[in-house]
């Protein structure tokens, strides 16, 4: 595997974006990519807690079904009208992306140069309590706190 | 699973909007897809978006040309 998976999620990550539609590549995408990647200590964790890409996905229209819940608007997601995705678009990396890659760099221990790989990437998604990743996890009932801890430790532990 | 509803949270409020836009996004996509592949023009899927032509026109035509879908010119 390359030393630096950035270039190989973030490819991922932009056809999941752009099979959910999205104009920017956001963290939940990268989480998507990150599952995808079986063969990666990071997407074996992700499994163990139960989140299969398959998982991940109904977890996260269960997040939209919810959110939406709040402004009391029910939707079933199987049932909303499907638009065919725009293939020849290149979503860019949206704000949710940056700030993990930017937690991802920052997690110790220090990033040696080209060094990144798909366990400091988990990390990175799995340093904050806002957003839709987040949001997403815990409907799914995961223990965040946890799962954060092991990648942490795994990362610690010289597993990229 | 977890419920993740509390009206009085900002989070879920907050949560909320970001569905909303989500749900716009989708729905605005599919359903000009829909009218154009029903014959619409571009300035009629325009008047009811309240936008310009050319702005429906920037945001969908190649996605719907790539999908197969017969435009119309105007």
């Amino acid at each position: 595997m390359s030393t630096d998976v950035r270039s190989i999620l973030v490819r991922a990550a932009r056809d999941e974006a752009r099979r959910d539609g999205s104009r920017t590549i956001e963290a939940e995408h990268v989480l998507l990519a990150l599952a995808g990647m079986r063969e990666s200590s990071a997407a074996q964790l992700l499994t163990e807690e139960g989140l299969s890409e398959e998982a991940i996905r109904t977890a996260l229209n269960r997040e939209w079904e919810q959110s939406l819940a709040v402004a009391g608007i029910a939707v079933r997601m199987g049932l909303l009208p499907e638009a065919t995705p725009d293939r020849g678009h290149d979503p860019h990396i949206g704000e949710s992306t940056k700030l993990l890659l930017k937690r991802a760099m920052d997690a110790p221990p220090k990033l040696g140069p080209g060094r990144i790989g798909p366990m400091r990437i988990l990390v990175g998604l799995l340093d904050t309590d806002r957003g839709r990743v987040a949001r997403t996890l815990d409907a799914a009932g995961v223990d965040r706190a946890t799962l954060h801890t092991k990648a942490r430790e795994a990362l610690a532990s010289g597993n990229r | 699973m977890t419920e993740l509803v509390d009206p009085e949270d900002p989070a879920a409020g907050l949560a909320a909007v970001v569905a909303l836009r989500r749900l716009a996004d989708r729905l605005e996509d599919s359903q000009v897809e829909r009218a154009m592949r029903s014959g619409w023009s571009w300035s009629e899927v325009a008047e009811v978006l309240g936008v310009t032509r050319q702005a429906v026109h920037k945001k969908h035509a190649r996605r719907l040309l790539a999908a197969g879908v017969a435009l119309r010119r105007r």
